[in-house]
């Protein structure tokens, strides 16, 4: 389609995982597995087929499958148990532990601005509700 | 659905009122120094996220939600659209702050890609075209809308049957305003099968896009206000031209203000010298007086002395050619000094996405000249603003001329493809060049030799928005005399 000469060697094979990784980011469901992967350090097979409820349990195993080939998704086996964990080198793993470091790191800031705002005052001894 | 959550906890030793009140004061600390005038639901909010190398990022939303001492919900646009919520609980001995954030895959596709991380497009499944705009840089500001008006107009395309009975495929690209990232970016979508690239950013990107793309098969459109020159076969540049723009503008913003000495002070690349240069030549044969002229660089922060040199000079009316996010800092900075006791200003690239950025008090005695307000009374306008609202809500950004300019070159460029049933460049551009269109802004009309006809209005800020001024001298048509419509998209 394109008459551009740099079209074919435009992205050479250093850069297929990458390229994988975002085809693999295209698909909603597999957004939703690294969501669910995101919150925890790992999660067995059955776990997110619990909790990813809008296709079935074979749908999950083949995006799982999508996702560790793309290099998001890391698999580690235990037994007859699979276990999945964002993949520790990759791109997703990546821009997702920026964006967990910087909103941390704001909310560190907060809680000083929070805590010098009360001053000397008495520290808040409200109790948890219920 | 479709979104990565990230999610983050801290807890601090004192009461939710005491974290909830501190947000937004000061700048201090709180959340990437929030930036807003007011913690009021809907106001424009600023975070400055230091994400990689150089100067931080703005993130550019407004106050969604906001449930004292409870939650603040932010909802942003730029550089992503998504949602981050601020939680608060009572927890003992303080407060538990929990932070969910929202993005989606055009966010992760940018951080991927502002990361450094090599990232391949997709295999085309029908005509693509790609939107290079500013999702980063000063021009994030005007541009806040831009990203939102290219899928719309893709979504009107592909509702209407698309072109040739395919959906039209848009790429997005953030040239962070700057013209070599744009130019490496362009090269990027033409790459991935682009073969028209729509440009609403800087007239330095647009040079330097047009530089890079020589000799590839693509059709560059530059849709906002600029300066003109360099158009090709394959070179067409809509939006309004400055000689125009003033010689509207000058004796309706000169009856208002009262007087007639003119500072001009803007950003230092083409379209703010050119458009000087042009004020130099067309501004005393209305009776003006020029005092003095200054420039400072994209991303300046600090107009201080400048300032003080518009204040010493006896200005009535500054000519501001700032752009974006430096306009926004102009402006407050030249209230905050007491400026605008003595003066007003005309902004020929002013727009409502910068005017809200400026705020409500600073705003005052800010007017535009365009070729599009979101207040005008076209039926097509009408339209717009609610399939806008629809199928964006009511926290995105307001539409601008800049904004509309996508939408508008998008249809245009349709209409032109499903006229000679091609998507190939040169005959789209070519039929693209002789057309008259009826688009929100009224009826753009080309005539084959680069020159856009189209209405252009005078508006005032009322409020931190755009309202129009008695519209018996300030609405004229700019080149030939109006003609009937000869096609309609």
């Amino acid at each position: 389609m394109s008459t551009d000469p740099d079209a074919s060697d435009a992205f050479g094979a250093g850069d297929r995982d990458a390229g994988l990784a975002f085809d693999a980011l295209a698909d909603p469901v597999r957004r939703r597995i690294l969501a669910v992967l995101s919150e925890s350090d790992e999660c067995s097979a059955g776990e997110l087929a619990d909790r990813i409820t809008t296709v079935g349990r074979t749908a999950v195993s083949t995006h799982l499958r999508v996702l560790r080939i793309a290099g998001l998704v890391s698999e580690r086996r235990s037994g007859r148990f699979r276990y999945y964990a964002i993949e520790p080198g990759g791109a997703a793993a990546d821009v997702i532990a920026l964006l967990r470091n910087l909103f941390q790191s704001s909310l560190g800031e907060a809680r000083s601005a929070a805590e010098s705002a009360a001053g000397h005052r008495e520290p808040a001894r409200r109790e948890a509700a219920g | 659905m479709g979104t990565i959550a990230v999610a983050v906890e801290e807890f601090a030793a004192v009461a939710p009122e005491v974290v909830f009140d501190r947000f937004g004061r000061d700048g201090g600390g709180w959340l990437f120094g929030a930036s807003c005038d007011r913690v009021a639901l809907g106001e424009p909010i600023t975070l400055r996220a230091p994400i990689g190398d150089g100067p931080p990022v703005d993130v550019l939303g407004r106050i969604s939600d906001l449930r004292r001492p409870d939650s603040i919900t932010i909802t942003h646009d730029q550089p992503w659209r998504g949602r981050i919520r601020l939680r608060f609980t009572v927890a003992p001995g303080g407060t538990r702050i929990r932070l969910d954030a929202h993005i989606d895959a055009q966010g992760l596709e940018w951080l991927m890609r502002r990361r450094g991380h090599p990232v391949r497009d997709r295999a085309a499944t029908g005509p693509r075209i790609g939107a290079l705009t500013s999702r980063s840089g000063s021009g994030s500001v005007f541009a806040s809308a831009v990203a939102n008006a290219a899928v719309l107009a893709v979504d009107e395309i592909d509702v209407a049957g698309g072109i040739g009975g395919r959906p039209v495929e848009l790429l997005h690209a953030d040239d962070a305003t700057d013209p070599g990232t744009g130019a490496l970016e362009a090269l990027r979508l033409a790459r991935a099968g682009c073969r028209t690239i729509f440009l609403t950013t800087t007239s330095a990107t647009y040079q330097a896009v047009s530089s890079a793309l020589t000799g590839h098969d693509v059709l560059v459109v530059h849709t906002n206000m600029n300066e003109g020159g360099g158009e090709s076969r394959l070179r067409i540049r809509l939006g309004e031209r400055p000689w125009t723009q003033i010689a509207l503008a000058a004796g309706p913003v000169m009856r208002s203000s009262g007087g007639r000495r003119w500072f001009l002070a803007g950003n230092d690349y083409v379209w703010p010298r050119t458009v000087n240069r042009i004020a130099r030549e067309v501004l005393p044969g209305n009776g003006a007086v020029l005092v003095g002229e200054g420039y400072a660089p994209l991303g300046a922060r600090d107009f201080g002395p400048l300032i003080e040199r518009i204040a010493a000079s006896g200005a009535d009316i500054v000519l501001d050619t700032f752009v974006g996010a430096d306009a926004a800092a102009f402006e407050r900075q030249c209230h905050a000094m007491g400026l605008r006791e003595r003066t007003v200003s005309l902004g020929p690239a002013m727009d409502e996405a910068t005017l809200e950025r400026i705020g409500f008090e600073a705003s005052e005695g800010i007017h535009g000249v365009s070729g599009y307000f979101q207040h005008l009374q076209t039926e097509r306008n009408g339209t717009l603003l609610q399939r806008y609202r629809e199928r964006f809500g009511r926290w995105a950004p307001p539409l601008s001329s800049l904004s509309e300019s996508m939408f508008e070159a998008i249809h245009v460029w349709a209409a032109a493809a499903r006229q000679v049933r091609t998507t190939d460049p040169t005959p789209v551009a070519d039929e693209m060049r002789h057309g008259r269109f009826e688009v929100p802004r009224g009826t753009i009309a080309l005539d084959g030799r680069h020159h856009v006809e189209q209405p252009l209005h005078l508006a005032a800020a009322r409020g931190a928005t755009f309202g129009s001024m008695s519209d018996s001298d300030c609405t004229v048509r700019t080149g030939a005399a109006r003609t009937p419509p000869g096609r309609r998209r």
